[in-house]
């Protein structure tokens, strides 16, 4: 586990211990009185819905954060996350409508996703622009574009409803209770399983994910060692490229349709997915299990609305989930950024 | 014996400049050879040509025994020529094995996954062949300089590399380290390997080489024996004249106290007591050195001093005012100057020209600033003289501090400093990583205001750089002053003994505060 979870993990280690001493503290309280309002809110928090809702939740997030990894591992800071998962939410919807297949509206969307970023790539590799303010604009531009394609399309914010991706059901093993829940899920959160193991694998034993490390921590050492910094790193923003579209794909597939208003559906998840892998120190495994925590928190948040457990106004129980981030982030303050993020490179410079 | 590597007659220019003009250099197999010359002289700038990285605009590169264009650093790895530069190439959080087989990774499972076993199986047997202490599995950022340089010198020998080019190796290493990585030069070429490496120092290149080519204005100016040159002939080659390696120095003639620090106790950022209850004075024209192993409480003492650290207990005074508490910029106007020991952290900003850079410590003051304005005319012309008088290259005041060579960098800082007018003096380190022809221009520059009665605080890790420049020595050891000596007295072998912590009976000791009259 310490070769999954590299690094000193001495905030995480705070939080996560502070995470289960809570639930611990419920749980006996629960125990001890299942009737009152700690034994109610333990119910909440374990049932197995909201497991579901966790790993529903989870899923655009962790896409994510697991291209957010392999840019800025490689030296390039994605913060343009969120404009892929918009731009991919909206392309799949139009792609599923338009191709009348879920699946290849999902190669749509992986596909323009993967493009914005190949975009965002040759500004921030070839024409050296600051890199902040490309991801920023990369928001922007799926900001404004995803809405305006649907008002052109569907004449509305909102597109029409397309298919959702349903659930695929294990037998026997979604009978379990509580993780039940994991084998009676969406294809989508198989898939986020899937993609953790491969970004984890690709980061750490292969080839390619040894460049892509060297690259955003010493590239001079890359190049020297004969490797050409700037396709490794292309190579690395296309992925998180490819990574988001599934994201994007796999959140707007859930309801069968793409929002647009304000914020549009993917209301900030990108902007999370840097919170996650932050905090999960740049290790696909970290950053699931960090986007559960903040998930979770917000799957019990949306059950605590509908009961009437405390009368606390939604709005300020709507916060728990970014409270939380807040308070992380304060422990957060070791991640170790690449020696080289956010640095332009360039072979044969002094 | 055969030449591994001979280059004839190479020429390289760049505009404004002929960095190497018709350099011959041959390098026998199996042998050391050194390249000395000052900073500037264009030894790198040759081996730079020998790695790809330049091509030259005249001349031949022959390795073993064949004409060669090198096009890239890559033609000059094939073609079994390796360097090591004086930043490592090292990926930090990576280990040893990762960093050594980076870019040609031995491969398994359709050549996409790197099998780590074996490269770490390659690099330790090639570690073992050479008899380097080097553990594959460890992580760079946690090992020492030192084994971090050998990790460069496998990475290169793991590249098929016969022929070794060090720039400036012993630079970032501790004297036993230099002792270390002159012992595997000597294992490398017992095993045919041929080892060029760049210096300024001719102690290393005579205690190192077999053979020594000195360059001085990107000209070869001679091919030595190291085992049949001494040290002025080879300083004299270097600089072009002849070197005095010893300060002649007229007895001090001492004024009134200029900084007492006393009872002082500093601690480090880690909140480790670094300086335990010093205590001395400096006098106008005397010079107070400070002798000791790197990292026995110097530096925060020298902080302390300076504003740049706060104090535990005690105080320091200047012209006998207190200044404990002061500001930097208030002890900069009472008359103190400060050559730090790191130019690039704490004595100029890179990016800066060096009008801005001249500029720094006197922002606030006439005449170079008044009512909140900066009188630019004033600031460049300030510069422009630093630049003249201390002969800083390229004499251009536009170009920015990261243009300028080590050594260069230094010669301004020390200009700007001395040009404040100071009462005193605080030098830390003041001649490190320069030449030889500079560092006797910045001692005389030391002496000189000693002379007008300065009082002068000289930390360094040079014996002979202490030993020769100051009036009483003091020897720190983990915080503490063990001792004051005085310089012309005490022999290398006590100071040796103070400096490992020891007191031994009999050195001519002098009184911390130089009579004491008013304790």
């Amino acid at each position: 586990m310490t070769d999954l979870l590299d690094g000193r993990p001495s905030g995480r280690l705070l939080v996560a211990g502070v995470a289960a001493l809570v639930f611990v503290a419920l749980g006996v309280a629960a125990l001890v009185a299942p009737e009152s309002q700690v034994g109610r809110l333990f119910g909440i928090v374990v049932s197995a819905s909201t497991l579901a809702a966790t790993l529903r939740l989870s899923v655009p997030i962790v896409f994510a954060a697991i291209g957010g990894i392999f840019a800025e591992k490689s030296g390039v800071i994605n913060i343009g996350l969120e404009g892929l998962l918009i731009i991919s939410a909206f392309t799949a919807v139009f792609g599923a409508d338009l191709t009348g297949s879920l699946w290849l509206g999902y190669l749509v969307a992986v596909v323009a996703s993967t493009a914005l970023a190949g975009l965002f790539a040759v500004v921030c590799i070839e024409f050296r622009a600051d890199q902040i303010i490309a991801g920023l604009a990369v928001w922007l531009i799926a900001l404004g574009l995803a809405p305006f394609g649907s008002q052109v399309i569907y004449g509305g914010p909102n597109t029409k409803s397309v298919d959702t991706l349903g659930t695929v059901t294990v037998p026997v093993l979604s009978d379990v209770p509580f993780f039940g829940a994991l084998f009676d899920a969406s294809p989508a959160v198989y898939l986020m399983f899937l993609a953790v193991a491969v970004g984890w694998y690709t980061l750490n034993r292969t080839t390619f994910g040894r460049w892509v490390r060297a690259a955003g921590e010493n590239p001079k050492a890359l190049d020297t060692a004969g490797v050409d910094v700037s396709r490794v790193r292309y190579a690395a923003v296309l992925l998180s490229g490819t990574f988001s579209g599934m994201g994007g794909a796999s959140l707007a597939f859930s309801i069968g349709q793409f929002t647009g208003n304000g914020p549009t559906m993917v209301n900030g998840k990108g902007f999370i997915a840097i919170v996650a892998y932050l905090f999960g120190n740049y290790n696909p495994v970290g950053a699931l299990l960090s986007t559960a925590l903040f998930a979770g928190l917000d799957a019990v948040q949306l059950r605590l609305q509908t009961t009437d457990l405390y009368a606390l106004p939604d709005s300020l129980v709507q916060t728990i989930p970014f409270v939380a981030v807040i308070v992380v982030l304060a422990f957060v303050g070791k991640t170790r950024l690449p020696e080289a993020a956010g640095e332009h490179y360039e072979s044969g410079e002094e | 014996m055969s030449r591994a590597v001979h280059l004839d007659g190479i020429t390289k220019r760049f505009p404004g400049v002929v960095a190497n003009d018709e350099v011959d250099l041959t390098v026998e197999r199996g042998t050391v050879h050194a390249l000395l010359g000052e900073n500037g002289a264009g030894k790198t700038t040759l081996m730079n040509v020998l790695y790809g990285l330049y091509q030259p605009d005249e001349g031949r590169v022959v390795v073993d025994g064949e004409a060669r264009q090198f096009d890239s650093p890559r033609d000059a790895i094939d073609a079994g020529v390796g360097m090591i530069h004086q930043h490592f190439m090292l990926v930090d959080p990576m280990t040893v094995a990762e960093n050594i087989t980076l870019g040609n990774e031995p491969r398994k499972l359709l050549g996409l996954t790197v099998d780590r076993e074996r490269a770490d199986r390659e690099v330790r047997e090639l570690a073992d062949r050479y008899g380097f202490d080097v553990d594959p599995t460890a992580i760079v950022e946690d090992i020492g300089v030192g084994v971090q340089q050998r990790v460069e010198i496998l990475k290169a020998l793991y590249r098929g590399a016969d022929v070794l080019i060090l720039d400036e190796p012993t630079a970032v290493l501790t004297p036993q380290e230099v002792a270390d990585l002159f012992s595997v030069f000597e294992e490398l070429t017992a095993q045919g390997k041929t080892i060029i490496f760049i210096t300024h120092k001719l102690g290393e290149a005579m205690t190192a080489a077999d053979e020594i080519t000195v360059l001085r204005g990107g000209e070869n100016v001679g091919v030595v024996d190291a085992d049949a040159v001494t040290r002025e002939e080879l300083a004299e080659l270097m600089v072009g004249r002849e070197v005095l390696l010893d300060v002649d120095r007229r007895p001090a003639d001492v004024g009134e106290e200029r900084l007492r620090v006393a009872d002082l106790s500093v601690e480090d950022s880690r909140g480790v007591r670094a300086v335990d209850d010093v205590s001395f004075s400096v006098r106008a024209g005397e010079v107070f050195g400070i002798a000791g192993v790197d990292g026995n409480g110097q530096s925060e003492l020298v902080e302390a001093i300076t504003g740049l650290r706060g104090v535990q207990s005690g105080g320091v005074a200047l012209d006998r005012t207190d200044v404990t508490d002061a500001s930097r910029r208030d002890r900069i106007e009472a008359g103190m100057a400060y050559i730090p020991e790191d130019r690039q952290e704490r004595g100029l900003v890179m990016d800066f020209d060096l009008v801005s850079n001249g500029l720094l410590g006197s922002q606030h003051s006439r005449p170079y600033a008044s009512a909140g304005r900066i009188d630019w005319a004033q600031t460049r012309d300030h510069a422009e003289s630093i630049v003249e008088e201390y002969d800083v290259r390229p004499p251009d005041a536009d170009a920015t501090a990261a243009d300028l060579s080590g050594g260069n960098q230094q010669k301004f800082v020390v200009g700007r400093e001395l040009a404040r007018d100071p009462s005193v003096l605080v030098a830390s380190h003041p001649t490190r990583g320069v030449d030889v022809g500079s560092m006797e221009f910045i001692h005389d520059r030391i002496d000189a205001l000693r002379a007008a009665g300065v009082g002068v605080l000289l930390v360094s890790s040079k014996l002979d750089e202490v030993t020769s420049l100051s009036d009483r020595l003091g020897v720190m050891y983990e915080g503490e002053l063990v001792d004051v000596v005085d310089p012309d007295a005490v022999t290398e072998e006590e100071l040796g003994l103070l400096m490992a912590g020891e007191r031994p009976d009999d050195v001519s000791r002098v009184t911390p505060t130089d009579g004491g009259t008013d304790r």
